[in-house]
């Protein structure tokens, strides 16, 4: 019993560690199920919010929230994602004015800037920018970081500031020249391969010991 | 077969051939989706609580005094915020809505253990945590009797406790003098 409690707790402990881990992160999600992008986690101020982590700042923070593009659409397409920014809601311009956000996309193990101005602008995400193309299970992502000036004053206390981004998926066929989609499954083939020949082995031995006892 | 027709047939194949290239290009199915993102400030918030050493809250209308009285007022401030902040207190007396400036009338037994004087304002020396309560500025006013004399009868004496606090997050201070903060609000003449 003891065994068992101990296991639960394990088990609780766990879920608990992951649900903290994903909960500081912002996920797009492209699901050719559902033909959209799925956003999360959402908040009390927006369901589709993905900057869990600008909640309640102060002067002179500086705060990063990493989102992942994701494409969970089936091996049979792969897509093309693009993003931009339409920018602050007017009654939350001039507090996210005072705010600067960049935007960087991981590039060959590299950040490369992709928005580099106050939080209420459009700036370089005015137009569309390609984040890539991703096969099933290929994921982008993003890090933002967002900037409160140290002498941000009591004008600007307990407010809400709302900014929109737009995502588009393209989707497209798989064509022969495409690299073979990632399937997630990792493991080791070559061992697998080993583990049966051995069992097969292993079950052709008995049944030869098997007959040669009927014998 | 005519020589319009051959036209027309030449421009269908073409049609036929592009549509056939051009599918390879186009997507699938296109979606385009809209997050609102939310960025949300904070905010600093405390209570100043004024009790007697009853435990009662301090009588709004007041107490009446004679000249020598000492009387039990016990003053701290409790965070109302999730963020620590700095805190200072002033102590203004005042007689018949009007300012006292002769403050010799009053005699606090200030804490100085947690509370340090500096250009008029008492300042906590420490950091006030989120749903904390500070230790009290002081827990009884004295009367001076020796300056308290008849053109005092019948008056309202008053003692209005002000109290102002910055963040201490992203704010250092030197030499642990809380009053070193930045942002402490400047006080108009």
């Amino acid at each position: 019993m003891k065994r068992v409690i101990a296991l639960l707790f394990a088990l609780l402990m766990m879920a608990m560690l992951t649900l903290s881990a994903t909960a500081t992160q912002g996920n797009v999600v492209y699901d050719d199920g559902a033909k959209e992008c799925i956003f999360s986690p959402g908040s009390e101020y927006s369901p589709t919010d993905l900057f869990p982590n600008f909640k309640d700042v102060m002067p002179g923070d500086t705060l990063t929230q990493q989102i992942t593009v994701k494409n969970e659409a089936s091996n049979e397409v792969k897509i093309k994602i693009y993003m931009r920014s339409l920018g602050a809601h007017d009654d939350s311009v001039e507090f996210l004015s005072k705010l600067g956000l960049t935007v960087q996309k991981s590039e060959n193990n590299q950040m490369a800037y992709m928005f580099d101005a106050a939080a209420d602008e459009t700036a370089q995400l005015t137009d569309w920018v390609c984040l890539g193309t991703l096969y099933s299970g290929g994921e982008v992502n993003l890090d933002v970081k967002l900037t409160v000036p140290v002498d941000l004053d009591n004008n600007f206390q307990s407010l809400i500031g709302y900014l929109d981004w737009e995502f588009r998926i393209e989707e497209f066929p798989i064509e022969k020249d495409d690299p073979t989609p990632p399937t997630g499954d990792n493991s080791n083939i070559t061992l697998w391969i080993a583990v049966f020949g051995i069992s097969a082995a292993i079950i052709v031995v008995l049944l030869l010991f098997k007959r040669k006892e009927n014998n | 077969m005519g020589r319009s027709k051959l036209k027309i047939l030449i421009i269908a194949m073409v049609a036929i051939v592009m549509t056939f290239f051009s599918t390879n290009t186009l997507a699938y199915y296109q979606t385009v989706g809209k997050a609102t993102n939310v960025v949300t400030s904070g905010n600093i918030k405390f209570k100043i609580h004024e009790t007697t050493d009853q435990g009662t809250e301090f009588p709004t209308e007041g107490v009446y005094i004679t000249p020598g009285d000492i009387v039990s007022k016990e003053v701290t401030i409790e965070s109302l915020c999730e963020h620590p902040f700095y805190l200072r207190v002033k102590l203004i007396y005042g007689i018949d809505s009007a300012e006292l400036t002769a403050d010799d009338c009053f005699k606090l037994n200030i804490n100085s253990d947690y509370w340090e004087l500096h250009d008029g304002w008492y300042y906590y020396t420490g950091v006030v945590n989120a749903c904390e309560t500070t230790p009290k500025v002081f827990s009884h006013v004295e009367i001076v009797g020796s300056e308290v004399d008849n053109s005092f009868l019948g008056k309202a004496l008053t003692l209005t406790v002000k109290a102002e606090a910055v963040q201490s997050e992203n704010n250092p201070i030197t030499d642990a003098k809380t009053y070193t903060a930045l942002g402490w609000p400047t006080e108009v003449e």
